[in-house]
C-alpha cells in the first residue's frame, strides 16, 4: 500500500482533481456513520486475528473446558499439571435470559454442548478471512484484466470483457457453489470458497478499472509517457492503476461485505467451512433444523453476519462520499 | 420611485449557511425594473447574479435563505420583513404565501429563462408536453387551446414546422432551438416580467446574435419587461436599457446603459469594459481583470473590490463605500459605490502597493480553505 | 434502427455469451476428479463392465472436447442431457422447476419495487429529515442482512410463534384447485398469496434496500436538475414536480439495476427455496449437487444464467423504450 499511497499523493496528476488520502481520511473521520463502520470492522478484524491464540478456541470448536474464562485459563497454561479433566457438556442449553439458561453460556450451547457465544466470536475468523482474501483475489484479477483490456483495447478488450460478462452472467452464489463442490472434487472447503468468490468478484473490479483506464489513457501525460518510450506495462502499473484506485477502494470495501454474504449462504447450504470450524452460515444451517425446538439458535449467527456486513457497508458508503467530488458538503 | 416601476428590490440579502461558513451571495442590493425596459445585471460568475434573480421568484433552497430586504412586485410583497422590538426580523403579514407565489406570481407574472438550454428541458417528456403544461397552469387555456397556443408561440420564436416539432423530445433540438423553446415557454405564459439568466452564454456567437434579435423584436411586440443577467458587456450594450454591475454580492454601479459605457465611474466596471473587445473603441491590447474573485464567505473588508482594484488606496481597505449619485443630469440616476466619489479621504490616501495582485494579507493564509485548494490545483501540470 | 431490430441484435449478441456460459459450466462440472459413474453408483454392487456400459451409453468414454460438442449440439436442440438420478430428461425437469423459481423471483421484484420506489421518493423529498434517516437505516440493514436468515426469522415469527402464515412450500396458481383440496379458484389464489408472502419478502428485502438507495439518490439528483427548477419557476405544484417532472427521469437507473440485480435474486432464490422447501430450480441445484447428478447441475446453472442474460436484455430494451434519448444503434 505504501507505494500506491505515495503515487496517489504525488503530482503525476489524474484525469480529475486528485483527492489526497489525508483529505479522504479527514472526511471519513468527520462522518459518524463511516466512523462507526470502521469501528465495527476493526473489532471484527481484531477478534478474527487475535482469537487464534486464545484458549477459548477449544471451547468454541471442541467444547472441552467450557467453564474457563481467559483469565482463569492463563495460569493453567503455565502449569499444565493443573489441567482439569474435561467437563461434561450439555447440548442445546438455552441462552441466559431464557428459562434454564446460565451465565456460563450466555447464549446457550450448540448440538455438541459447545458455548454458542464463543462459537459466534470465532465465527468471525472464517467470515473475515474469506471476505478479505476473496476480495483481494477478485481485486487483483479484476484490476489486471480491466487494466489490460482497457489499455490495449481492440481484440484483447473484446475477448477479456466477453469473459468477464460470462462470469458475471452466472449468478454469483450458483457459480461459487458449483465451483466449490466440483472443483474440490466433492470435498468442499473454505479455500475453494475463497477461490470461487474471488472469481465471482472479478467482473465488478475489471469493469470499474476498465472504464477508468479508458478515460485515463486519453490523458496527455500518458501520451507523453508513451512518446518518451515508457513501456506499456510500466504505464499501466505506474500511472493507470494508481489513478483508478479511488473507486476500486470503495468497491473493495463494499465487496468484502458481499463476499461474507455469499460465503454465509454457501456455508448455510453446507458447502463452506466444514465442522468443527465455527462459522456463522454453518451454524445457521444446523439452527434451521432446530427452528421449532431451539429457535434462539437461529438468531445470533444472523445478527453477527448483519453487524459485520453493515460495518463494511457503512465504511464503504462513507468512503464513497469522501471520494466523490460531486458531493460537496 | 418611478411610477412605471413594476419590480423593486430593496436591501436584499440572501445568505447560504454552509459548513465552511455563511456565504453572503447577495449582500444588500437594491435595484428596480420599469414597465417595458430591459434591465441588465452584469458581473463575473459567482458575483451573486443568479442568486439575486432566484430570490425574486423565492426559489432559494436549503441551505440558502433570504435574510433581509424587500422585494415588491407591483402592489404585492414578494419578500418583506418587519423588525420586532428585540431586533429580529419576521416576515411581513402581507408577504405572499408559498402557495400564492406559486399560483399568482411564478410563470404568469414573472417567468424565467435559464442559462443552460441543454439542461432546462426534461429529457423524458416532449417539448410540447412541457410547454402545454406551463400554458395550462398559467393561463386560462386548457387542452387543445393550450396546445394551439403553444404551437403559435413556437412559430413566433422562429421554430420551423412547429406542429411537427411540438411532439419532439428535447434531444432532437439543437442548443439554439432549445433556447427558443425556453423563450417560447416564457412568452406563452404572458408574464409581465421575464428574468433571463444568462440565456445565451451556452450558445454559439451566431446563435446568440439571433436570439438577441429575437428577444428585442418580441420585447417590442409584447412590451414585456426583462431582467437580463449576463457576464458579457457586449450583450448589455446590445439590448439593455439600464444596467446593474454586481461584484461579490453587491451592486457597485448602476445607471442607464449609455452612462455606464461612456461615463464609467467604478473601477470594476471599467475593468469589465476593458476586458472585452469593443467595436467603438480601439485599444492596443485587452486588459483582463487580474486575480480571482475572493470568496463570499470572507469578503475583503472595506471595498470588496480593493484586492483587485488598480486604483485601490489605503482608505479602500477601511471604508465600506456607500452608493453615491454621480448623475450629471437629475434624471439619469447614475449611482456608484466607490469612495473616489465620496468625501471620505480617498485622494489623501496612499495607493496600495500590490498594484493589482491578489491581496490576501488581511487574513491568515491557512484559514482560507479555498486558498489551499487553489495552490494545489495551480501546482498541477 | 427500430425497436424490433434492436431487440434481435441484442439477442444475437447474447449467443457467444451463452456459449461461453455453457463452456465454463461444462468445464467446472467436468473438473470433478474420479469417475462420475462410479461415484454415482457408489454403494451399489456393480462390476467394471456395467460401469463401462453406462459410460458408453452416455458417451462418457469419449474425450472432453467431443463430449462438449455433443452437449452443445444437444443444447441447441433443447436437449439438456439426462438425469441419472431422477431418470428423466433434464429439460423436462427444468420445465417443472422453472415455474416456482420465476414466480418467486418475479414476486420478490414486485414487492421490492412497490415498497422501495415510494419510500425512496419520500426519503429524497424529506432529505435529511427523520423520514430520510429511518428509510436509509432500513435500506442499510436490508443490504447487510443475508436473505436466508431473514427467511428463517420470518418463519420463526410468522409461522412458528404467531402461526399466521405457512412456514414453507408454495401453492401454484396454475394447478387444479382440487390438487390441494381447495374449493375453487379464489381459495387457490388466496392460498398462493399466503404461501408466497414470506419467501417473497425474504428474497425481496435485499432488492428493496438496493432499489431504495438508488431511488433516493436518483431522485435527490433529479430534484436538483434545471428542468425541475424551471417547473418550479413556472408555478408547478410540488406534488406534480415529484410525480411528473422529477420522477420519470429518475427511474432510468432503477430499470438498469433491476436487470443487473436479477443475478443476486436468482442466487438468493437457491437459498430461499432451501429455507422454504420450495421445489424450484435452486432446490433442484442443491439436491443434484448432493447427488452429484451433474447433468442436472449443468442444466440448472446454464438455465439460471440464461434467465439473467434474457432479463438484462429485457431491461435494456425497456430502458431504450422509456428513455427517448437512446438511439438503438448506439448501445452495446
Amino acid at each position: 500500500m505504501a507505494t500506491t499511497e505515495g503515487q496517489l499523493d504525488g503530482k503525476d496528476g489524474g484525469g480529475e482533481p486528485q483527492i489526497g488520502w489525508r483529505h479522504t481520511f479527514q472526511q471519513v473521520k468527520g462522518d459518524p456513520t463511516a466512523r462507526f463502520g470502521l469501528y465495527v470492522i476493526a473489532i471484527a478484524t481484531s477478534i478474527a486475528v487475535f482469537s487464534a491464540v486464545d484458549a477459548n478456541l477449544s471451547r468454541a470448536t471442541m467444547g472441552v473446558y467450557p467453564d474457563y474464562t481467559i483469565g482463569e485459563w492463563l495460569p493453567v497454561l503455565e502449569n499444565p499439571e493443573r489441567m482439569p479433566p474435561p467437563t461434561e457438556m450439555e447440548p442445546y442449553q438455552p441462552p441466559v435470559f431464557a428459562e434454564g439458561g446460565s451465565w456460563a453460556n450466555p447464549l446457550g450451547t450448540d448440538q455438541a454442548g459447545r458455548d454458542y457465544l464463543s462459537r459466534i466470536i470465532y465465527g468471525a475468523r472464517v467470515s473475515m478471512a474469506v471476505g478479505f482474501f476473496a476480495t483481494f483475489l477478485g481485486l487483483t484479477g479484476g484490476v489486471l484484466i480491466g487494466a489490460v483490456a482497457g489499455y490495449y483495447g481492440g481484440r484483447i478488450d473484446d475477448v477479456l470483457m466477453r469473459f468477464v460478462e460470462i462470469i458475471y452472467s452466472i449468478p454469483a452464489l450458483v457459480l461459487v457453489i458449483v465451483f466449490t463442490v466440483f472443483v474440490s472434487g466433492g470435498n468442499p472447503d473454505v479455500i475453494y470458497a475463497v477461490l470461487g468468490v474471488g472469481i465471482a468478484t472479478i467482473p465488478v473490479f475489471s469493469r470499474i478499472i476498465r472504464s477508468r483506464v479508458l478515460s485515463v489513457r486519453e490523458m496527455d501525460y500518458i501520451e507523453a509517457a508513451r512518446a518518451a518510450g515508457v513501456k506499456d506495462r510500466n504505464i499501466i502499473r505506474r500511472h493507470v492503476i494508481p489513478n483508478s484506485f479511488a473507486p476500486v477502494l470503495v468497491y473493495a470495501t463494499l465487496q468484502i461485505g458481499f463476499a461474507i454474504l455469499i460465503v454465509a449462504g454457501l456455508s448455510f447450504l453446507g458447502y463452506g467451512a466444514q465442522p468443527p470450524t465455527p462459522d456463522w452460515g454453518q451454524m445457521l444451517n444446523h439452527a434451521h433444523g432446530q427452528m421449532h425446538v431451539n429457535p434462539w439458535m437461529s438468531i445470533w449467527p444472523g445478527v453477527a453476519i448483519l453487524i459485520t456486513i453493515m460495518g463494511f457497508n457503512l465504511f464503504g458508503d462513507g468512503l464513497q462520499d469522501a471520494l466523490d467530488p460531486r458531493i460537496d458538503n | 420611485m418611478n411610477q412605471n416601476t413594476i419590480l423593486s428590490v430593496d436591501g436584499l440579502r440572501t445568505h447560504f449557511y454552509t459548513e465552511q461558513g455563511v456565504v453572503r451571495a447577495v449582500d444588500d442590493i437594491s435595484f428596480d425594473v420599469r414597465q417595458g425596459e430591459i434591465v441588465g445585471i452584469v458581473g463575473e460568475s459567482g458575483a451573486g447574479k443568479s442568486v439575486a434573480t432566484t430570490s425574486i421568484l423565492r426559489l432559494i433552497e436549503e441551505p440558502g435563505e433570504i435574510v433581509a430586504g424587500e422585494i415588491t412586485y407591483q402592489d404585492t410583497t414578494i419578500v418583506g420583513f418587519d423588525e420586532r422590538s428585540d431586533g429580529t426580523l419576521v416576515p411581513k403579514d402581507e408577504m405572499l404565501t408559498n402557495r400564492q407565489m406559486r399560483s399568482q406570481v411564478r410563470g404568469n407574472e414573472i417567468a424565467i429563462i435559464f442559462q443552460d438550454p441543454m439542461e432546462s428541458l426534461n429529457p423524458v417528456y416532449t417539448v410540447g408536453n412541457q410547454l402545454q403544461e406551463f400554458i395550462e397552469l398559467n393561463r386560462d387555456l386548457s387542452g387543445s387551446a393550450a396546445k394551439k397556443e403553444g404551437i403559435d408561440v413556437l412559430r413566433e420564436v422562429g421554430i420551423p414546422e412547429p406542429e411537427a416539432r411540438f411532439g419532439d423530445y428535447p434531444h432532437e433540438f439543437s442548443g439554439g432551438m432549445r433556447q427558443r423553446v425556453l423563450i417560447a415557454m416564457a412568452l406563452a405564459c404572458r408574464p409581465n416580467l421575464i428574468i433571463a439568466d444568462e440565456p445565451t452564454t451556452a450558445l454559439d456567437v451566431t446563435v446568440e446574435g439571433q436570439i438577441l434579435n429575437l428577444v428585442s423584436d418580441l420585447q417590442e411586440e409584447y412590451g414585456t419587461s426583462f431582467i437580463w443577467v449576463t457576464h458579457d458587456m457586449g450583450v448589455v450594450a446590445e439590448i439593455c436599457d439600464r444596467v446593474n454591475v454586481m461584484y461579490l454580492g453587491k451592486i457597485v454601479e448602476q445607471g442607464p446603459v449609455d452612462e455606464i459605457f461612456y461615463d464609467t465611474k467604478h473601477p470594476y466596471t471599467k475593468a469589465l469594459l476593458e476586458s472585452v473587445p469593443r467595436p467603438d473603441r480601439t485599444v492596443d491590447e485587452l486588459n483582463p481583470i487580474v486575480g480571482t474573485m475572493p470568496s463570499a464567505i470572507d469578503p475583503p473588508r472595506g471595498c470588496r473590490f480593493h484586492t483587485r482594484c488598480p486604483d485601490a488606496r489605503e482608505a479602500c481597505r477601511e471604508v465600506d463605500p456607500q452608493f453615491v449619485d454621480v448623475s450629471e443630469t437629475p434624471d439619469t440616476e447614475h449611482r456608484t459605490a466607490c469612495i473616489k466619489y465620496d468625501d471620505v479621504g480617498y485622494w489623501d490616501s496612499v495607493p496600495l502597493e500590490h498594484a493589482s495582485e491578489q491581496d490576501t494579507s488581511y487574513i491568515d493564509e491557512d484559514q482560507r480553505p479555498e486558498n489551499r485548494d487553489l495552490e494545489q490545483t495551480e501546482g498541477e501540470p | 434502427m427500430t425497436l424490433l431490430r434492436y431487440t434481435i441484435s441484442r439477442f444475437v449478441q447474447a449467443i457467444p455469451v451463452l456459449i461461453g456460459i455453457s463452456f465454463i459450466t461444462f468445464v467446472m462440472v467436468n473438473a470433478l476428479p474420479g469417475d462420475p459413474v462410479a461415484i454415482m453408483l457408489e454403494g451399489q454392487e456393480v462390476d467394471r463392465e456395467t460401469i463401462e456400459a453406462v459410460e458408453r451409453r452416455y458417451g462418457l468414454d469419449r474425450p472432453f472436447h467431443e463430449r462438449f460438442v455433443t452437449y452443445m449440439l444437444g443444447l441447441v436442440q433443447g436437449d439438456l442431457g439426462y438425469s441419472f438420478h431422477r431418470d428423466m430428461p433434464v429439460s423436462q425437469l427444468m420445465w417443472i422447476r422453472l415455474g416456482p423459481t420465476l414466480m418467486l423471483v418475479f414476486s420478490a421484484f414486485v414487492f421490492a419495487l412497490v415498497t422501495a420506489v415510494p419510500l425512496g421518493v419520500l426519503a429524497a423529498k424529506r432529505r435529511n429529515e427523520p423520514t430520510d434517516h429511518v428509510s436509509r437505516l432500513v435500506a442499510l440493514v436490508g443490504v447487510s442482512t443475508p436473505s436466508f436468515w431473514i427467511g428463517i426469522m420470518l418463519i420463526l415469527i410468522f409461522a412458528v410463534w404467531l402461526g399466521w402464515l405457512p412456514s414453507g412450500r408454495l401453492v401454484y396458481p396454475w394447478r387444479d384447485p382440487a390438487h390441494y383440496g381447495f374449493d375453487g379458484r379464489l381459495e387457490l389464489y388466496y392460498q398462493t398469496i399466503r404461501h408466497l408472502l414470506l419467501p417473497m419478502v425474504a428474497l425481496g428485502t435485499l432488492q428493496m434496500a438496493t432499489i431504495m438507495r438508488i431511488e433516493r439518490s436518483s431522485m435527490v439528483e433529479s430534484l436538483q436538475e434545471d428542468y425541475v427548477q424551471l417547473a418550479r419557476a413556472y408555478g408547478v405544484p410540488e406534488r406534480t414536480i415529484l410525480r411528473k417532472h422529477a420522477f420519470r427521469a429518475a427511474q432510468l437507473p432503477i430499470i438498469t439495476i433491476v436487470g443487473l440485480n436479477l443475478s443476486t435474486a436468482l442466487g438468493g432464490a437457491v437459498l430461499i427455496e432451501t429455507v422454504f422447501e420450495i421445489n424450484g430450480m435452486g432446490r433442484l441445484l442443491i439436491q443434484s449437487i448432493q447427488q452429484l447428478d451433474y447433468q442436472v447441475v449443468m442444466g440448472v446453472t446454464i438455465v439460471l444464467a440464461t434467465i439473467f442474460v434474457i432479463g438484462v436484455i429485457i431491461t435494456d430494451i425497456s430502458y431504450a423504450y422509456v428513455d427517448p434519448r437512446v438511439s438503438y444503434g448506439d448501445r452495446e
